[in-house]
């Protein structure tokens, strides 16, 4: 009977040891990754700084690694970029901000502002106040804020999220962007569904727009010429959150938001020139480039496996 | 001052079991209240501005120190060091003095860790904050670590020697399980407070979730099982459903539990394969789990209508109810569709609070009900306070869970919708504000029950004898 006992339990204390030589031990000795320009040896400065955010607990609110999903934090996080991160920081629950990429975003007065009484600079927040630490350690955690994220080099704040991008990439064959067969169809499309809130012209003053507070878009502001196509894609597909913007993409077909961008892409804008516009519009009685398009179709063809005449129908 | 000592450092047979629990339900009060005060700060920021030592990023590891090593830990060892010796025929446990001497280090332990937290001294690893840290010369080592280590060391080998000098040598279940919790829990510690290595970046994070779920897997979850599977037994009378489903759900628990860290962190960049193991073996968790359940279930079989009279039972049914809605929503959560729209949101706060407060916790609430007029010879000091305490808990945690769930939707949709923070943080403020009415009620529930149970320790002349019901079921 005892012998029993030792074969199970030895064989309880076998099981467990390699769990933990599994989840723990193999990890350490196999995962290294090489730092990235992300990863940041810190000066004693900014880890007095690091210090600080571990000691006051900002990692109970503020993660620090951007998902794919999340569409306001920027630049996603590699495993390099936390060579230089012991003890970790990653955060388990997001009550504020994530802080991947705040390096950069504000000047230093901001963050010393916000951190004296959150609420003066950012209305709504909860942050504690932190008006309690002395001025050096103040100095310090911005020293160390700074550095968040500022490895990662930005082209563009107006970037659809990851997903979206993926996305794009997947189904841009389908349809030319770039045609004017496509911003044609798209045309139409336009004159149905949006013209009545983005206006005839999209300069946001379609009929309905009169009774909504948050105005629709006014596609001719230069703003609108940092749009990629995946951009236009993504605002035209998942809609914008907090406005009448519905989600095309539980209604209208694939084909049809890529029409929608290939027409939203062809919009003129304020800054441009009368010659500009010209050009732009005359582009679209060019006869269309036939091979051109077939190339798209011979791309989308080759991806499922279709031949030309299949793609076609 | 001379009859204190003599309690504290005594050689009765299950002082060490009592001191431990009186002490645990002084951390439950406090734990609790900070976990108020820290929740008021939601909705009110400025309400404490200015205090570093009540800032909501140092009452937080307060709060959870607080519940998990303090009450539920010793409240845990309390239960321990009263089953074990009752199971295996021994008057007491093998050494109380040294139980005691444990409970003292703890109590110590825990006072220098919480003061330290408030100022500042933290190791800032979720779960294993306590530091207590000493410099020397450039090098700095954190004591506590340490001590927690000699003291879940000195637990161990107090229940080892007991069961070791026991007359009775064929191990109940129970025993089973909370040899193993004392087994794994230690090692698992010094693992997560990395005591010996530095480890850099996301292998920190990868060890630091081995911990820190662990510590909920290996040693919570171990631990209560084996209190239930004694408690139930006696509360109704009936033998144990299965043998056999109890030793399947040791085992499996033991197989499955370790490797699920990882899930914590399912979305940063660590290696895909490590993820893998810990989604696969989160879903597995429903193999112990369900194997636990249908144990306790089936020995509750023809009983259930005693938990009107009896109140321990009530509050044991409902921490097996709790566990049932802990469980299925752990592992579902654990995978990698449902992860990445839940993660980050309080949704996971509800969850753990679903776990240790309301599962856990009811466990130990339990055991207290059962074990305190055995200890002490005495009726339990007022049935009415302890239904009140039943209805304040359980309430109490339904609202909080359900308005923190709620809360995680709207916020979980918030980030995915890209929405800035500000904007749905206002959303919020409705269920922030439910939450802190009910920790308003869980911690007057809590506040009822130290009394109680106070009362009933301490005043004796106020006390009826002890009533011998035929099952040798106490009625409280």
């Amino acid at each position: 009977m005892r012998i029993n006992y030792f074969v199970a339990g030895g064989f309880v204390v076998l099981i467990f040891l390699v769990i933990i030589f599994v989840t723990t031990v193999l990890p350490a000795s196999t995962f290294k990754p090489t730092a990235t320009p992300a990863a940041h040896k810190y000066t004693p400065m900014e880890l007095a700084g690091r210090n600080i955010y571990r000691r006051e607990g900002c990692f109970y609110c503020h993660t620090q690694f951007v998902r794919y999903q999340d569409r306001e934090s920027g630049e996603m996080v590699l495993a390099g970029d936390y060579m230089y991160e012991t003890p970790h920081v990653l955060g388990t629950e997001r009550t504020g901000p994530d802080l991947s990429n705040i390096g950069g975003k504000y000047a230093d007065g901001w963050h010393r502002a916000h951190h004296d009484n959150p609420r003066k600079v950012k209305p709504g927040s909860i942050m504690p106040s932190y008006s309690y630490l002395t001025e050096k350690e103040k100095e310090q955690l911005i020293a160390y804020l700074q550095t968040l994220g500022a490895g990662r080099k930005m082209t563009s704040w107006v970037v659809p999220p990851q997903e979206l991008q993926d996305e794009y990439e997947h189904v841009k064959a389908f349809v030319n962007v770039n045609s004017s067969a496509a911003a044609n169809s798209g045309k139409g499309i336009f004159m149905q569904n949006c013209a009545q809130c983005h206006g005839m012209t999209g300069e946001g003053n379609g009929p309905v727009s009169a009774t909504m507070i948050k105005k629709p878009a006014n596609f001719t502001r230069p703003f609108y010429t940092q749009y990629s196509d995946a951009m236009w894609y993504y605002r035209v597909k998942e809609g914008v959150p907090g406005t009448r913007m519905p989600r095309w993409g539980k209604t209208l077909g694939r084909e049809q938001m890529l029409y929608l961008v290939a027409f939203l892409k062809t919009l003129p804008k304020d800054t441009q020139t009368v010659q500009e516009e010209i050009t732009s519009l005359k582009q679209l009685d060019n006869p269309v480039d036939l091979d051109d398009n077939y190339k798209y179709v011979d791309q989308a063809a080759e991806r499922y496996g279709a031949s030309r005449n299949e793609a076609f129908k | 001052m001379q009859r204190a000592l003599s309690a504290i450092f005594s050689r009765e047979p299950f002082s060490a079991s009592r001191n431990f629990l009186i002490t645990a339900i002084f951390w439950l009060v406090f734990g609790t209240s900070i976990g108020l005060i820290a929740s008021m700060q939601f909705t009110a920021p400025d309400a404490l501005a200015g205090v570093a030592q009540l800032s909501f990023g140092r009452l937080r590891p307060v709060h959870i120190n607080a519940v998990l090593i303090g009450w539920l830990s010793m409240g845990y060892a309390a239960c321990m060091f009263y089953i074990i010796p009752v199971l295996v025929g021994r008057k007491g446990i093998w050494s109380e003095l040294l139980g005691n001497i444990t409970m003292v280090a703890w109590n110590v332990m825990m006072v220098v860790g919480i003061f330290g937290l408030l100022n500042g001294d933290t190791e800032a690893r979720e779960y294993a904050e306590l530091a207590g840290t000493v410099q020397m010369g450039s090098t700095s080592i954190q004591i506590l670590d340490w001590i927690v280590l000699v003291a879940l060391l000195l637990l161990a080998v107090n229940a080892w020697m007991t069961v070791m000098t026991g007359a009775e040598k064929k191990w109940y279940v129970s025993i089973w399980y909370f040899l193993g919790a004392l087994f794994w829990f230690p090692i698992i510690y010094i693992i997560g407070n990395r005591a010996f290595v530095q480890l850099e970046g996301l292998n920190d994070a990868i060890t630091g979730w081995f911990y820190g779920h662990n510590i909920l897997g290996m040693w919570f979850t171990v631990g209560g099982v084996g209190i239930m599977y004694y408690l139930l037994p006696k509360f109704t009378g009936n033998p144990l459903y299965s043998h056999t489903l109890s030793m399947i759900g040791f085992w499996t628990i033991g197989m499955f539990y370790a490797p699920t860290g990882t899930h914590h962190i399912l979305q940063s960049p660590v290696p895909e394969w490590l993820k893998s193991v810990a989604v696969i073996s989160s879903v597995f968790l429903l193999v112990p789990v369900l194997t636990v359940l249908t144990n306790f279930f089936m020995t509750m079989k023809g009983k259930w209508h005693t938990a009107t009279e009896h109140i321990p039972l009530r509050f044991a049914i409902a921490g097996g109810i709790a566990y049932l809605l802990t469980c299925i929503q752990g592992p579902f959560q654990a995978t990698r569709s449902i992860n990445w729209y839940l993660h980050f949101s309080n949704w996971v706060v509800g969850h753990a609070h679903l776990a240790l407060l309301a599962t856990f916790s009811f466990f130990v609430f339990a055991a207290t009900y059962y074990m305190i007029p055995k200890m002490t010879g005495r009726k339990m000091y007022s049935k009415r306070l302890a239904v009140w305490h039943f209805w304040l808990t359980l309430y109490g945690w339904i609202i909080m869970m359900l308005s923190l769930t709620i809360a995680g939707l709207v916020q979980a949709a918030g980030w995915h919708h890209g929405i800035p923070v500000d904007q749905w943080v206002i959303e919020l403020e409705p269920y922030w504000i439910i939450r802190s009415i009910s920790g308003v009620m869980i911690v007057l529930g809590q506040i009822l029950f130290m009394f109680n149970v106070y009362k009933t320790v301490f005043s004796p002349e106020q006390c009826e004898e002890l009533p011998h019901s035929p099952t040798g079921v106490v009625y409280v």
